[in-house]
């Protein structure tokens, strides 16, 4: 029985099965042990079995060769989520001294079939930081590190897949991986943004945005300066503009004035979006998104806290007020969270 | 019971197109198509109607059928899980048990011949003949065996083996990495910690930073992702959720953030979740989503709402009318989609949650909260309020009701848990 072996290559080439090929014959397969009668057997093909019995003597026998190389190569490309393939693979090529920019190559071609599957991506984190330590480009500018052919490359192959995929979630936490670890935080921004002006609901663009705004320090090491936090309020209301019923700017902007700068909720951000709901050019649509109400709800249940008496009764009243019109009116999947809100509310009161 | 279908609340662009308002555009098409089937006869005008919900059916045969029909054989297509078979067990056990079918003897002992095969010598259990020991397959296949029940299940199982295996998957920042050289993040967390209290191997080293690690992945929008600075995410935020709550450590996340994020994931026109903001509805997301509300609210303590603080009807509704596939049986992710065994197990989780309000009464609330020899009581103080069933539909529909943390019906948890707890502590057979 003849099979193409890779449909890639020019020759489409058929190669016999590996039982009559004169490079394995020093190789006893070992069959997946199954037992008689195994629950969800699955019909793979005659080639999938073949491959797998060869590779799992390959494995056993801890050969380090490049006909193990090529055989892990194809069992990936046959199944990416064969996690035990990629390791070995791995071990390989460290092992046999292989030359990583070439594996990156091969990694960006089989990609294009295996987007969403995880051991590509971890395995393209591993080499890169194999390829390029970390340590050599520390003393460099961060211009100077992202000339470097090797993350300039890693951030084009990122790039590419966020263009046909924009919220491939690998894809979003490699490129967090890779600006990480090597300090490329200036850049980002520019990237972000790009994204959010091609889909200004891309989630994972805006996540991104927090990522770069904080260098990814955690919640008590990043000081949110009253000059970002304006411009950042400046950012959220411009896109909010665009389409008042986005999600996105207005969970990144709450969060982060929430998380970073609480006081800014009454005396910036209220403002600005009560500036909005009063413009004919936008109050229709700002009065009509949950979004507008909910975060009402937020900023005066926050302002609340700092006041007390008669002035903080009146603020919670009004908090009150809007979880009321969310329940019955503009948000009625949530009335059950709004009503929870309101007694958090009234308890606190 | 009927409820008002409004053509109202489909997603508001304000005619500004972007590539996720299409794409929510053309999921809302669908659904609503459903939907219109639903509605009474007589009350549809131009912008929807009231829909009969009396008439939503569980396809209880179909659906068993299915499930019967993957466990004697999977298309080639299957491949691509060829590295995940332990978790197959675990979906199709799951499900039939949930659903209340008969489990035969027959195939109770095919699961424990495959699993034990699966076993690897130094501890945990591989995604196939011949793989390294992998977290995810361990997690699928401890759960397997907590299904099957009884002591030829248990006693497959190398405790000693899977506390040393897993202990050497511990990442010095409290994480636990996938397998030996793969990747660290939240899953990992969850799947060592479901299987650590379960066995009763939970000590103090193991669980160290895990909490931590889990509460620096909150984003700034509330939920959790996979690994600081990644977006959150619903299945991340089930899984870091449960951890903390197995760990008695909820208190480390900013719960109203994180309720506000939940409550968020549930869609006006739909009715199911999403996984993420801006996303599309998905029926796997009853589970991640859904199910993570009774975590959520018993680590909010009170909350004096009566129920869960989502529209339970709703979710009902969707994966009732949205995820059967009526010709072949199963469920699916969204109309239009093929069904499988994955969303099969967690649209009939997430509906068994909805069904019944779970929770833990208040007095019950022990002392010693975040003790790891405290797991055992922690885990099965949960329970289901009888009062508070919601179910949508024929009276027939409801099932069996599942532990939020542990994703399984409680009988067979019980039975695991009282068996590896009145087992010596691992200390001694370690020695």
């Amino acid at each position: 029985m003849a099979r193409v072996v890779d449909e890639e290559s020019d020759e489409g080439l058929l190669l016999p099965p590996m039982s009559e090929q004169e490079e394995w014959s020093d190789v006893v397969p070992i069959p997946q042990d199954d037992g008689k009668h195994p629950v969800c057997p699955i019909a793979y093909t005659d080639e999938y079995v073949e491959m797998t019995d060869y590779f799992r003597a390959v494995m056993a026998a801890g050969e380090v060769s490049h006909r193990a190389f090529e055989l892990s190569g194809r069992v990936i490309d046959a199944n990416a989520a064969h996690y035990t393939a990629w390791v070995y693979r791995k071990k390989l090529i460290i092992d046999l001294g292989l030359d990583i920019s070439e594996e990156l190559s091969w990694v960006t071609e089989i990609s294009r079939r295996h987007i969403k599957n995880y051991q590509l991506w971890h395995h393209r984190g591993a080499l890169l930081v194999l390829l390029l330590d970390p340590k050599d480009v520390e003393h460099e500018s961060q211009d100077q590190r992202v000339q470097n052919p090797a993350i300039r490359n890693e951030l084009q192959f990122v790039s590419t897949v966020i263009e046909k995929d924009s919220k491939n979630f690998h894809a979003w936490s490699h490129r967090q991986l890779v600006v990480r670890s090597y300090g490329i935080w200036d850049q980002e921004m520019a990237f972000v943004e790009t994204q959010i002006n091609e889909d200004v609901r891309n989630n994972s663009a805006w996540n991104q945005r927090y990522f770069a705004l904080t260098a990814n320090q955690s919640a008590d090491e990043f000081v949110l300066s009253e000059e970002l936090a304006d411009r950042e309020i400046g950012y959220a209301v411009d896109k909010i503009k665009l389409a008042p019923n986005n999600e996105s700017p207005w969970s990144y902007i709450i969060g982060l004035l929430v998380r970073h700068a609480p006081a800014m909720l009454h005396e910036r951000l209220l403002p600005k979006i009560n500036e909005l709901a009063a413009d004919t050019d936008y109050a229709l649509a700002v009065s009509n998104t949950p979004f507008y109400w909910s975060a009402l709800v937020d900023i005066y249940e926050e302002r609340a806290k700092a006041l007390e008496g008669k002035e903080r009764s009146d603020v919670e009243a009004f908090a009150i007020e809007a979880c009321d019109l969310l329940a019955k009116r503009y948000d009625p999947v949530r009335a059950k969270y709004w009503e929870y809100r309101k007694q958090a509310l009234q308890a606190a009161s | 019971m009927s409820h008002v279908f409004s053509y109202d609340f489909r997603y508001d662009d304000n005619e500004c197109e972007t590539e996720t308002s299409v794409a929510q555009a053309e999921v809302e098409d669908l659904v609503g198509d459903i939907y219109l089937n639903f509605v009474e006869t007589g009350t549809l005008a131009q912008g929807g109607g009231a829909i009969d919900d009396s008439r939503h059916k569980l396809l209880r045969a179909k659906h068993e059928q299915f499930i019967h029909d993957a466990i004697n054989g999977l298309p080639s297509s299957f491949t691509l899980l060829d590295a995940s078979q332990p978790w197959f067990s675990f979906w199709c056990l799951n499900s039939l048990e949930i659903l209340g079918c008969n489990i035969s003897q027959q195939l109770r002992s095919r699961v424990i011949d495959k699993l034990s095969r699966l076993q690897c010598p130094g501890g945990g259990f591989c995604g196939g003949s011949g793989q390294l020991p992998h977290l995810a397959g361990s997690y699928g296949a401890i759960m397997a065996l907590v299904l099957v029940g009884g002591n030829a299940a248990y006693e497959t199982i190398d405790r000693p083996g899977m506390y040393s295996w897993l202990m050497s998957m511990k990442c010095p920042d409290g994480a636990f990495t996938m397998h030996a050289g793969g990747e660290v993040d939240v899953r990992g967390i969850y799947c060592a910690l479901v299987i650590a209290s379960l066995l009763n191997i939970m000590t103090p080293e193991l669980v160290k930073g895990a909490a931590e690690f889990i509460a620096r992945c909150q984003t700034c929008e509330g939920g959790i992702g996979p690994y600081p600075g990644v977006e959150a995410h619903g299945g991340y935020t089930l899984c870091g959720l449960a951890a903390l709550d197995i760990l008695g450590k909820t208190d480390l996340l900013r719960l109203d953030r994180l309720a506000r994020w939940m409550s968020a994931r549930q869609l006006a026109f739909e009715g199911g979740f999403n996984g993420r903001t801006n996303k599309l509805v998905d029926g796997c997301y009853s589970y991640w989503m859904g199910g993570a509300f009774p975590i959520l609210q018993k680590a909010l303590k009170r909350t004096r709402v009566d129920g869960y603080i989502y529209d339970r009807a709703a979710l009902q509704r969707y994966i009732l009318a949205c995820c059967q596939d009526r010709r072949s049986g199963g469920l699916r992710d969204k109309p239009g989609k093929s069904p499988d065994l994955y969303h099969t197990m967690y649209c009939l989780i997430g509906l068994s949650l909805s069904q019944h309000y779970v929770g833990v009464e208040p007095k019950e609330q022990i002392a010693d909260i975040t003790s790891v020899y405290s797991v055992p009581v922690r885990m099965m103080q949960w329970g289901a309020m009888p009062a508070s069933l919601l179910v949508l539909g024929l009276r027939s529909n409801v099932v069996k009701p599942v532990h939020p943390v542990y994703s399984v019906p409680y009988t067979p948890l019980a039975s695991f848990v009282k068996h590896f707890y009145a087992l010596p502590p691992l200390a001694d057979q370690l020695a």
